[in-house]
């Protein structure tokens, strides 16, 4: 519950030392922000009667004299100027403002200026600037994502938008973390460079003093990456319970939208996944398939022997404790009819798109090799009639990015029926994903045929079999863990930033996906977590991205680069 | 957790865009000495401007959107009045709590005291209870401004809380009552076992007198009556109480958030509210057109032109005539 509780830990500063009754007024960005962590008992708990977001507060006229208004804010240009406005004409008794990151001098001075009445009490900066939605996971949402695969030139100020907010994040999560650490980036990405120098000038030149923590004896390690680095994760199928939620339905800052499916009973139209509140979610996020089958099964036979006991009421004792019983009993009702909606329209997609047949050549594409087979394999796939667009073109691309080189006329063919059998899909764009992530982009081993130590494992591998053929997939993250952890990052892929060194083995590593994580590669780290506990990871990315998220970023980007002639 | 504070530096711009501002001396309590009656006037005309940052009953002021210390509204009141008696209640429930431990001590006396001490808590416990319900069913009054948002989370979260003072108090009376019971059962049983060897003995000794209760059974008898009575009684109070707290919390449920849902979202409740007055902006805006399209409007439009006519034929009516 690490990056959670400290979220928690900021919001709780902020409440609990003003007392009487509040009101709390965010910005779209802190409404995520405090959602993933704190719920509305919560906030009820803490006398905090009224959330209002900055345009809705503005547009009010109704003076409420009688609440002191808490605002959490992200400290942007667009945040300053409406505050402006509120404070000159002030609708509550006192104002107390947060800020999730740094201010800058002149921001202080105009919110000053605009201070005629006086009302604020404090200004402080709390550094809770992450959505943290899982103990070691935490993303920023940020909106264009998809300019991570193009070069500065097309669109200076987005890129430098970009650039920014990931610096803030991660310079937030360091903060909270009370960490100054040895940045290092991913030589080939000029972005996560990027990234990396100015996350480096940030702490260690402009804000010497914030992050100056007196901490030597267990460095911490920051280490930027690019998703090109490792596309195939976000291209594959997922088959355990929270990835498989993002990849066929989508998660949104643990909210997941059922509005748009038939069958789904009127109460779950929208539904929270959270591991904090929900105990069989958080037993079963890192299941497979399978085994969740089995453990909902459990639970709905539990349930029912519930309800039935409940249902045998012979005397008043059997009544009181009914009665007594019954929040418990709905809670767990809705529990229960929640996993079960979920689960069932998620058993439907396998069923409709015929996933478990197009999963298994996908994850053969990524784990095994085999050029003729594979080549037999998806050729059929894109024959078969009922695997639909958005499954042809992963596959496809799943081809491509591993034998890229080899038989470049087969290729062609594949990418002929491609073209020929999607309308919707535009072309190029296989091309495009090769020219970004390609084998001479990329650094890290992600097939395994690079390192001769790789070769060898992979084998073995081979050789040993795997147990579940849907999830024999390994992220490339797990791989640069066990490099971090035994110290194997070799400097020429991954320098460091400055002149720094790494002393020893790091205690706590952040590692920033630019361009976004997938929920399979947070759970691999959760799981390395668990089972080494002498380093601590944390993962962190731009989005969070399931399969169509990544391809609508490829193909924003994709649509760009084709409209800009300067490139 | 790092955390910086900023308000000295605040404090620090603030104070000097303030002289900045305002070099010619509003009137400040700081000794405005200079102050002529000229700059006095002109400052109360601008009197956004005043040192004080509070000002009451100035009518320009308000059209300027000066912080009012405005009185809350009435319901405030209310809210407060339920939770006082809830710390009441929860005080009482100690004290109840005591009475409970000392009834069930085993004593020489009758008992009869303790008994109508704890019978006269627990009234007056279920009936701040009853009463705070009342109270905060009012709460909900409907009110299209704004702050309904901040009633309805006020009621939500006393509901929570007396909910959960009320299952508390159940769970202790009903520990109270079944400990009682076992104790009570322990005297009556060795009572009925005695009764039993009463009337076997005599039987036998009916065999050869009057077909009729002596005086002996006939005490035994009204005694073991009363013990029937008595505990009819009690279990009829046991029933009541279960009876009330269960209307309040099938009442309370409804207004209590069930946590871990989506209704417990902070974003949700957000955007739960901007939907709701979009809807009802549509909704007014449908309203409107189908008042302006309403058959309504044509009969009178008809009607009046009708009217012209008519008033138009007896003006001619009358020339011609």
């Amino acid at each position: 519950m690490v990056l959670i509780l400290l979220v928690r830990d900021y919001i709780d500063r902020m409440l609990h030392d003003i007392p009487g009754m509040k009101v709390l007024v965010l910005d779209p960005q802190t409404v995520g922000m405090l959602s993933v962590v704190y719920s509305q008992s919560d906030l009820l708990k803490k006398e905090v009667f009224l959330v209002e977001t900055m345009d809705n507060a503005s547009s009010s006229r109704e003076s409420m004299a009688h609440l002191k208004a808490v605002y959490f804010l992200r400290p942007s240009a667009d945040n300053v100027q409406k505050l402006r406005r509120h404070l000159a004409m002030p609708r509550f008794a006192e104002y107390h403002l947060f800020f999730s990151n740094i201010l800058k001098i002149q921001q202080i001075q105009i919110l000053a200026d605009s201070d005629e009445q006086e009302v604020v009490q404090q200004v402080q900066e709390f550094y809770a600037d992450f959505c943290a939605i899982d103990s070691y996971h935490f993303t920023l949402n940020i909106q264009n994502n998809h300019m991570y695969m193009l070069p500065t030139v097309v669109d200076p100020p987005g890129m430098r938008s970009f650039c920014d907010r990931a610096v803030d994040g991660i310079a937030s999560v360091f903060l909270a973390l009370k960490r100054r650490p040895v940045i290092r980036y991913q030589r080939t990405s000029d972005v996560a460079k990027k990234i990396a120098q100015e996350t480096a000038r940030l702490m260690y030149e402009q804000e010497s003093g914030l992050f100056d923590f007196r901490r030597t004896e267990n460095s911490s390690l920051l280490l930027v990456i690019d998703r090109r680095d490792d596309p195939v994760t976000p291209l594959l199928n997922q088959w355990t319970y929270q990835a498989m939620v993002h990849e066929l339905i989508g998660i949104e800052n643990n909210k997941v939208d059922l509005r748009g499916y038939a069958n789904v009973p009127k109460d779950q139209q929208e539904v929270v996944l959270s591991s904090v509140q929900d105990d069989f979610f958080r037993a079963n996020m890192f299941e497979n398939f399978g085994d969740l089958g089995m453990n909902i099964k459990r639970m709905v036979d539990d349930f029912q022997h519930l309800s039935k006991s409940s249902l045998n009421l012979q005397s008043i004792g059997d009544m009181a404790k009914f009665v007594s019983n019954y929040p418990e009993y709905r809670k767990t009702h809705g529990n229960v009819t929640k996993h079960v909606a979920l689960v069932s329209e998620m058993s439907r997609i396998v069923e409709e798109r015929r996933l478990m047949l197009v999963s298994q050549t996908e994850q053969e594409l990524a784990c095994t090799s085999g050029q003729a087979a594979a080549f037999e394999a998806v050729t059929s796939l894109l024959n078969n009639e009922s695997v639909s667009d958005i499954d042809r073109l992963r596959l496809v691309m799943l081809y491509a990015l591993r034998y890229e080189k080899e038989s470049p006329v087969q290729l062609m063919q594949l990418f002929n029926k491609l073209a020929s059998s999607s309308a919707k899909y535009k072309s190029g764009l296989v091309q495009f994903l090769l020219k970004q992530a390609g084998v001479d982009k990329r650094t890290g081993d992600l097939y395994g045929n690079r390192d001769l130590l790789n070769i060898a494992r992979n084998m073995a591998r081979g050789l040993k079999g795997v147990e579940n053929v849907y999830t024999q997939h390994q992220p490339l993250i797990v791989q640069t863990m066990e490099g971090i952890v035994k110290g194997r990052l070799r400097d020429v892929d991954y320098p460091l930033v400055g002149n720094h060194f790494q002393q020893g083995r790091p205690q706590d590593v952040v590692i920033f996906i630019v361009g976004g994580t997938t929920y399979e590669e947070a759970r691999s780290v959760a799981l390395y977590n668990a089972a080494n506990p002498g380093v601590r990871f944390f993962l962190g990315g731009s989005v969070v991205l399931n399969s169509k998220r990544f391809l609508e970023d490829l193909g924003e980007a994709h649509r760009i680069s084709k409209s800009s002639t300067t490139i | 957790m790092a955390t910086r504070n900023r308000t000295p530096l605040y404090r620090k711009y603030r104070d000097a865009l303030r002289h900045v501002r305002s070099p010619a001396g509003a009137p400040s309590s700081s000794g405005g000495g200079g102050g002529g009656p000229l700059i006095e006037m002109a400052s109360l005309l601008r009197s956004d401007r005043t040192y004080a940052p509070l000002s009451t009953d100035d009518p320009s002021a308000s059209s300027r959107g000066a912080v009012m210390v405005g009185l809350p509204p009435a319901w405030v009141d209310v809210s407060e009045e339920i939770s006082a008696n809830m710390q009441r209640a929860k005080m009482k429930m100690g004290e109840l709590a005591k009475a409970h431990a000392k009834a069930l001590m085993p004593s020489f006396g009758d008992g009869r005291d303790d008994q109508r001490a704890i019978e006269l808590l627990t009234h007056e416990i279920t009936d701040l209870l009853k009463r705070s319900e009342k109270r905060l069913q009012k709460l909900s009054m409907k009110d299209s401004s704004e702050d309904s948002n901040v009633r309805k989370n006020v009621q939500r979260s006393l509901a929570t809380d007396l909910q959960n003072l009320s299952m508390e108090f159940r769970r202790k009376q009903s520990s109270y009552l079944k400990q009682l019971r076992q104790q009570k059962e322990g005297q009556d049983g060795v009572d009925l076992e005695m009764n039993i060897n009463g009337s076997k003995s005599t039987f036998e000794d009916d065999e050869f007198e009057d077909v009729g209760f002596s005086e002996v059974q006939m005490s035994k008898l009204k005694k073991s009556e009363a013990f029937t009575r008595e505990r009819e009684r009690e279990i009829e109070q046991v029933v009541e109480s279960v009876n009330e707290l269960a209307q309040i919390m099938k009442d309370l449920s409804v207004l209590v958030i069930d946590q871990g849902t989506i209704i417990d979202r902070i974003d949700y409740n957000i955007q739960s509210v901007a939907a709701s007055v979009e809807e009802g902006c549509k909704e007014l805006q449908k309203a409107e057109r189908t008042q302006k399209k309403g058959g309504m409007v044509m009969c009178a439009t008809v009607l009046v032109i009708l009217i012209f006519i008519m008033i138009v034929l007896l003006i001619l009516k009358k020339i011609i005539f």
